[in-house]
């Protein structure tokens, strides 16, 4: 299903020089500390916690309504220290999904309501289920998808996640940033 | 995920499955579309999904297909095991002792000194190493204690009896064909006769001993006695059964070696390893898919997806769908290739056309195997007949009166601005973006549908392809092919 036309009010949105947009109903703790590389949408109610640590996405990222991207901590014996956040380029994170991971790569698919446990580290072209949850510490290889039922399938070769997952995915965030446009009034 | 994972639109495959197009892929050589269920599956890469370490396929087998380090949690048996760290305090003299001489007289001071040390823990169901009674080791990556199995030894034996009676069959038989070979001889042999063959120079020349080799005989087991089995104990009539304390079956299957049956004897597990794998078409036996070997690459040294030589269909949208009544469905095709396409649309093949082009296939594929196979050193393939598409037409489609260009892809269109072709084009034609055209297509429900039914219309989608120059001599220039995709579209449910 080819993706429709979204709408938003001029005064809604915030649209950088590098084309990012970002809603003006979100949180943006220590924004110093957030990195936005381009053409990303940050929609309503988004939260990112650049206080904690530095956060970074690369470019064509879409972080969707309710998100909740917090650098994950580390617990040491004196107390916890954060970690930097990195997002690759081409990452999709649905509504009301938690990420919390050490880092995401390129071209990853994170449904809606999925919770991701602190410092995962979830490798380029994978998909994540809705409605999963991803224990701490949890390691997601390339070409593999995360079931909401906890299980881990796929490979490069199989059919659980596309082969042309790469260029699937340039297509998929490409097509919801020119989709995503200015009302006009 | 509708994007990604769509099954609205589906291709059908040469084997005659019905898959979406992210799931097929193109054979440049047969010119044909092929799915997974259709090809040969080759291994090509062993890795450790956890550690993604990169492990050769003949260490791969000696480790039995697991990994050294990763482990999985035996409860939950999702997640794999994280090593944590905790502080003890040890007295000092254990230190000593490792430290050598010279200390001794700190180790009698009985110092308390807090050492680091590890256990396994799963994050998600909290399951520890500590629970299963491993004591913990002093270091992350030390090599935790392995389960010992009740029957390795016997299986041990068992599997070296095998072994010795599969060489011994070996042996059997290379003497047979070697009796027979000299038997069977085409052509008189004069030394035969005089008695000059090669066993008989060998005899001569005292070779004899050290050229027969000693018959291996399988080694001896001894066969297992079936024992007397006890009565069940009378607990297992009078307790009640606590669940929480014994295994499930899924537990115990990722333990095939002890299959416990209380949860106290759940070890962790050494994690299973994954594979790349590469798929080959089984008419030409070309890859179409050949992953790099690095478990984090995520290229490709031979990608032949069907997404980027088929033009791809895509609903935009459709009206509200009531039987009898015509509704229009918007469509948009995109041609991924570098060279502009002649698409027509036509209506999909009768049963009997069908039938006709699944007996052509075979014999096709026959005359290419006889031909092949005498220059071929692999063993030819196995090839299931292609079956009739399962899915049923419910709705009557329109189809255009003309065929239509689509542009070639062109990366760099997209920082051009948009420029509209002076060409006139049909009216069934919304607009055309670049390698992008929307059409527009009217379909009937059939009458008989009810309330939530599928919709689903069919086509043939007949499109020119051009072939990219190979290496090889003969195939230097571009050829243009003719080639037809069949497209099954559920354009939705019927609403009252």
């Amino acid at each position: 299903m080819e993706i429709c036309d979204m709408y938003y009010n001029k005064d809604e949105f915030v649209e950088t020089a590098s084309g990012n947009k970002v809603n003006r109903q979100t949180v943006l703790c220590g924004s110093q500390n957030i990195v936005l590389h381009g053409k990303v949408i940050v929609d309503k109610g988004a939260i990112i916690r650049g206080d904690l640590a530095n956060v970074r996405t690369g470019r064509y990222c879409v972080i969707s309504k309710n998100a909740v991207v917090r650098p994950p901590f580390k617990q040491f014996s004196k107390g916890v220290a954060f970690f930097p956040l990195h997002i690759g380029d081409h990452v999709y994170i649905g509504e009301n999904s938690v990420v919390s991971a050490a880092s995401i790569g390129s071209y990853v698919y994170i449904g809606k309501n999925v919770v991701i446990g602190r410092r995962c580290v979830i490798k380029d072209c994978t998909i994540i289920e809705d409605n999963s949850v991803l224990p701490p510490e949890t390691t997601l290889a390339s070409f593999m998808k995360f079931n909401n039922d906890g299980t881990i399938e796929g490979g490069q070769g199989t059919e659980s996640v596309p082969a042309a997952m790469q260029d699937l995915m340039v297509d998929f965030t490409k097509s919801y940033y020119d989709h995503f446009l200015m009302a006009k009034s | 995920m509708e994007y990604l994972l769509s099954k609205n639109v589906e291709y059908v495959c040469e084997c005659g499955l019905l898959k979406p197009l992210t799931n097929l892929y193109f054979c440049r050589h047969c010119l044909n579309l092929r799915c997974f269920f259709c090809c040969h599956h080759e291994v090509d890469s062993h890795f450790c999904r956890n550690c993604l370490e990169n492990i050769p396929s003949g260490e791969a087998k000696l480790r039995k297909n697991k990994c050294n380090t990763c482990f999985d949690c035996p409860s939950c048996t999702l997640s794999a095991l994280s090593a944590r760290a905790t502080t003890i305090q040890v007295p000092m003299t254990k230190e000593v002792k490792e430290g050598g001489e010279g200390s001794e007289i700190e180790a009698s001071s009985g110092k308390m000194v807090s050492k680091k040390m590890y256990y396994l823990a799963c994050l998600a169901c909290r399951f520890s190493s500590r629970d299963v009674g491993i004591s913990d080791q002093p270091s992350q990556n030390f090599f935790w204690p392995e389960q010992e199995y009740m029957h390795a030894i016997r299986f041990n034996t068992i599997l070296n009896h095998y072994y010795s009676v599969v060489l011994h069959d070996k042996q059997l038989k290379q003497e047979e064909r070697r009796r027979r070979s000299t038997k069977q001889s085409k052509f008189p042999n004069m030394t035969d006769r005089t008695g000059l063959n090669v066993s008989a120079i060998r005899r001569q020349m005292g070779f004899d001993k050290s050229a027969a080799k000693p018959k291996s005989k399988p080694t001896a087991i001894a066969p297992s006695i079936a024992e007397d089995v006890d009565d069940l104990p009378e607990e297992i009539f009078t307790q009640p059964i606590n669940l929480k304390n014994i295994t499930t079956i899924q537990q115990r299957f990722t333990q095939p070696a002890n299959q416990p049956e209380s949860v106290k004897h759940l070890y962790p597990q050494h994690k299973n390893l994954s594979i790349k794998r590469s798929i080959r078409c089984r008419h030409c036996e070309h890859n179409v898919i050949k992953p790099e070997y690095n478990p984090t690459s995520i290229k490709y040294r031979i990608q032949q997806f069907a997404s980027s030589h088929v033009p791809e269909v895509r609903i935009i949208k459709c009206d509200q769908l009531v039987p009898n009544k015509s509704a229009l469905i918007t469509l948009k095709i995109t041609n991924p290739t570098m060279n502009d396409m002649i698409i027509t649309i036509m209506d999909l093949p009768t049963e009997e056309e069908e039938k006709m082009m699944i007996e052509e296939m075979r014999k096709n594929f026959e005359k290419n195997l006889s031909v092949s196979n005498k220059s071929s050193l692999m063993r030819p393939s196995l090839i299931e007949d292609s079956r009739i598409v399962s899915c049923k037409i419910t709705a009557k489609l329109e189809l255009p009166d003309s065929s239509f260009v689509i542009n070639q892809r062109d990366d760099s269109a997209e920082f051009d601005d948009d420029v509209q072709s002076d060409k006139k084009d049909p009216k069934f034609i919304l607009w055309r973006k670049a390698n992008k055209i929307a059409i527009q297509l009217s379909i009937t429900p059939n009458g008989e549908l009810k309330v939530n039914d599928d919709v689903k219309i069919g086509f043939s989608m007949n499109f020119t392809y051009s072939s990219v120059p190979s290496s090889t001599p003969e195939k230097k220039e571009t050829q243009r092919y003719a080639l037809c995709a069949r497209i099954y579209i559920n354009a939705g449910k019927i609403v009252q």
